[in-house]
């Protein structure tokens, strides 16, 4: 991948030779905190929703008529336009990305509302949806971060075309990072065309308006219960929150989430609470790295009447890292693992737009994963028992979806 | 050891070489790829999944598929896990009506290893008791050691708790009249309980014989190293001795021949749909493309019949999702519109769904044009990774039983004209021969 900078546009490249799809990505770094909940996601939807020369319906048809696959997602820290398309359709795609950053009119403003309305009831009948929205609701309180379902149906009927239009002027204003993964002919024409056609991506300057959120902003231990009287299992996430990787201990907190939940069928919690004691098809950790904080997490579907054991069966596994040391043999595979698993993520030529763009708008820089797995690397046994201690000695956030009967069991 | 008896080159759309596929004396198939990339994939592909199974051992594929990784007489539980996953590969497996497989995606300076791991794997699976755990009665007691039952138990009480399994659960079931098709491929929380180590290891030497499998490698490698390894690890036993488990009567169903409607409750605030109609087996190559393209214009994406009509040209769309898909099966295809909509138009929903099948008696130009380069598309796509490519030769060899069909694929899209579409969409998706499922919040009638 190589780093360009053309008329203050952020340009990757990288050739891929014999592939048949480019893959671009627009990345738009978020740097203020939405007035309502929602705004950015309705903004990265109405982005489809229709321009000064085409209709929604229009647009669909000229993107999916040459199966140019087109995504819009409002992260926690960026907005990112994704597109695949065959090399014969570069023009047609980056003209009309092109005319919906430059030329949408969000005049589907109040249907797209309720659509979100709609897919937001409907994800929530689903108890992990529900679950997930409950933990990120309790982990980051009242931060930008926090936005999820529940929060966005509390605030979206106060939401105004005028705030979509000034968010929308925000991202013009943003950071951003092009990104272009293919099999390209020439590599200057490629950087002149960006530099001539898209200079609505110059890049803006970085006025961040958000504030870190720490670990020391959970007080004490907080419990969430969700009701749903004919689940058939029950549904845990148990959470801190942590160092990002911006901190030292980034390396040392994913080799521990390795070990712990994320290496696959061979993770501790895999083993001791699925395969020893058949507490769950799905148990596993999570460590999610973002701009202003992190969360480690641990999750786990089980009988309700083994709520109780299987946080017992968290608390447990965490106990034998904080104080026997791992062993410099499951020590190194952890290692291997987070290698081969970056591998495994990058083979096409959109993940490996998605994860450069996202190193890139980071502030990560491009060699980022090597320097990332020399950390990983460098990553002691010590480091590992040490991570674990903190995480025993800090306040978490516990959320859980069962029948009711089952509350007073833990 | 077994011999090659036979090689065979298949041209392989998008790939820059042909495919090799090996036949071995006693029926084993290999099959080669080359792909560059900094991984290799290896799976093997059975021939067996719910088709294979009767109402007393329904479910034993898919808990076969989990036991495959308690261990072999070389290596314990838990070693083959470790090693490939201490080696960076990432590992699982995946059951279905037709088959069952088992993938490993490592580094390519580790095949070796997983390849020796994963034949051993294959070939000499024990079932160890411990590791399957007591059977016991689910609706009474709570055995004291939980083992793999308890975790596919677990894995059938998560599905009960997806709104979308519950409601492709009960369509499946009264789509077909007798075909093993009409049970689920998890099975029951009895049968997965009860099921004895030796009916499990029964069902293992009945249908993992090596004229049954099928091992894909894709990804940079010498190809005569890799042949010559396959060669030499898969060691198949001779199970021909042993009396096979029986299976129900196989005579494929291609049409619903009394289309019924399943209503069920949840507690849940939206309505959930599917309509499902049966189709010719997916061996029927043109068949099968013309139902793709009918997929495609009916329900894929923004720009399909069922997403403008329905929810993009509509002030209120009572709809929240809407698509439609095509499922292959050796056996006949499946066709699902799936929606999930406002309750309170369950009635009108029904009638605007069937009226949409109906209407696909009719395409348009742009429509077949539009779906046949996403079928090219999806073709290139599934061409990307190692992963994909093995899972598409996966589906070729075991579903279709022929290989050769998917270098067929692209000429066979090119004949397709709108009124072959027209005449599929008649065949097949009339609406009146299709049956369909609800789910709905409780106290909706």
């Amino acid at each position: 991948m190589e780093e360009f900078k053309r008329n203050n546009i952020n340009i990757l490249l990288e050739k891929t030779p014999a592939t048949p799809r480019f893959a671009l990505n627009l990345f738009f770094k978020l740097n203020k905190k939405e007035k309502y909940y929602g705004i950015n996601s309705l903004l990265a939807r109405l982005l489809l929703q229709g321009t000064k020369n085409y209709s929604a319906s229009e647009l669909a048809l000229e993107f999916e008529n040459e199966c140019i696959d087109i995504s819009t997602k409002a992260k926690q820290d960026y907005i990112k336009i994704s597109l695949v398309f065959l090399n014969e359709d570069f023009k047609k795609a980056t003209s009309l990305v092109k005319e919906l950053i430059l030329n949408s009119t969000f005049d589907d403003f109040e249907k797209e509302i309720y659509k979100i309305k709609g897919e937001i009831t409907s994800d929530l009948d689903n108890p992990k949806l529900k679950l997930s929205d409950a933990f990120i609701k309790s982990i980051f309180k009242n931060h930008p971060y926090s936005s999820c379902h529940t929060k966005i149906l509390d605030d979206i009927d106060k939401i105004t075309k005028q705030d979509i239009i000034d968010a929308h002027k925000d991202i013009l204003e943003a950071q951003k990072t092009l990104v272009l993964v293919g099999d390209f002919e020439n590599k200057e024409e490629v950087l002149n065309y960006f530099e001539k056609e898209f200079q609505f991506m110059e890049n803006g300057i970085d006025k961040n308006e958000i504030e870190d959120i720490f670990k020391n902003d959970i007080k004490e231990d907080e419990i969430v219960w969700l009701s749903k009287n004919d689940a058939s299992q029950a549904q845990i996430i148990q959470g801190w929150l942590v160092d990002s990787f911006n901190s030292p201990m980034c390396a040392k907190i994913a080799v521990l989430n390795n070990i712990l939940g994320s290496s696959g069928l061979s993770s501790r919690l895999f083993v001791n609470l699925r395969d020893k004691q058949g507490l769950a098809y799905n148990v596993r950790s999570q460590y999610e790295t973002l701009l202003h904080s992190a969360v480690f997490s641990m999750y786990i579907g089980t009988a309700p009447k083994n709520i109780q054991k299987s946080l017992e069966g968290f608390k447990t596994e965490l106990e034998k890292l904080a104080n026997e040391k791992v062993s410099e043999k499951e020590l190194k595979g952890a290692k291997e693992n987070i290698a081969g698993r970056l591998k495994y993520f990058s083979q096409n030529n959109s993940q490996i737009a998605a994860i450069n763009g996202y190193n890139h708008i980071m502030g990560l820089g491009l060699d980022y994963n090597t320097s990332f797995l020399k950390e990983v690397n460098n990553v002691t046994s010590d480091d590992v028992c040490n991570v674990a201690k903190i995480l025993l000695n800090m306040p978490k956030v516990i959320t859980i979806i069962a029948p009711d009967e089952y509350k007073t069991s833990f | 050891m077994a011999e090659i008896t036979k090689k065979e080159e298949i041209i392989y759309p998008y790939l820059e070489k042909p495919l090799s596929v090996y036949t071995f004396d006693n029926g084993h198939k290999a099959v080669l790829a080359y792909k560059k990339s900094p991984l290799i994939n290896i799976s093997s592909w059975t021939k067996t999944g719910s088709i294979n199974e009767n109402s007393e051992n329904n479910g034993v594929s898919h808990f076969v598929e989990h036991l495959l990784f308690k261990g072999t007489t070389k290596y314990p539980a838990g070693v083959f896990d470790r090693t490939m996953e201490e080696n960076g590969g990432i590992i699982n497996a995946a059951t279905w009506k037709d088959y069952t497989f088992y993938y490993i995606n490592i580094p390519k300076e580790h095949f070796k290893i997983a390849l020796e791991m994963h034949a051993d794997m294959i070939v000499d699976a024990q079932f160890p008791k411990d590791e399957i755990g007591p059977e016991f009665d689910p609706n009474k007691e709570t055995p004291k050691e939980k083992r793999e039952r308890y975790v596919v138990i677990e894995e059938i009480r998560m599905g009960e708790d997806n709104n979308w399994r519950k409601v492709y659960k009960n369509l499946n079931s009264v789509m077909y009249e007798k075909h093993p098709y009409k049970r689920e491929v998890i099975g029951t929380k009895e049968i997965i309980a009860n099921i004895s180590q030796e009916e499990i290891s029964r069902y293992y030497k009945t249908f993992y014989t090596p004229s049954n499998i099928t091992t894909i490698a894709v990804g940079e490698f010498d190809e005569d190293e890799m042949i010559n390894l396959i060669k030499d690890n898969f060691k198949f036993k001779d199970n021909s001795n042993i009396e096979k488990c029986k299976t129900d009567e196989k005579i494929p169903e291609y049409k619903i021949k009394n289309p019924q409607t399943i209503v069920d409750h949840a507690d849940i605030n939206t309505g959930y749909i599917m309509m499902g109609a049966l189709c010719d087996s997916a061996k029927n190559l043109k068949e099968t493309i013309a139902l793709d393209l009918l997929s495609t214009i009916l329900g894929d994406g923004k720009s399909s019949r069922l997403y403008l009509n329905l929810i993009e040209n509509v002030k209120n769309p009572h709809y929240y999702q809407i698509e439609s898909c095509h499922y292959q099966f050796k056996d006949g295809d499946n066709f699902f519109i799936e929606a999930n909509f406002d309750p309170n138009k369950k009635d009108i929903v029904v009638q605007e769904l069937k009226n949409h099948l109906d209407n696909l008696t009719t395409i348009t130009d742009e429509e077949l044009k539009k779906a046949k380069k996403r079928a090219k598309v999806n073709f290139a796509q599934d061409s990307e990774l190692v992963g994909d490519i093995a899972d598409a030769i996966g589906y070729w060899a075991t579903v279709c039983d022929d290989i050769s069909l998917a270098n067929n694929y692209l000429s066979v899209l090119n004949e397709i004209n709108k009124e072959y579409l027209e005449e599929i969409a008649k065949k097949y998706l009339n609406p009146n021969l299709v049956s369909t499922s609800l789910l709905l919040p409780k106290g909706e009638k």
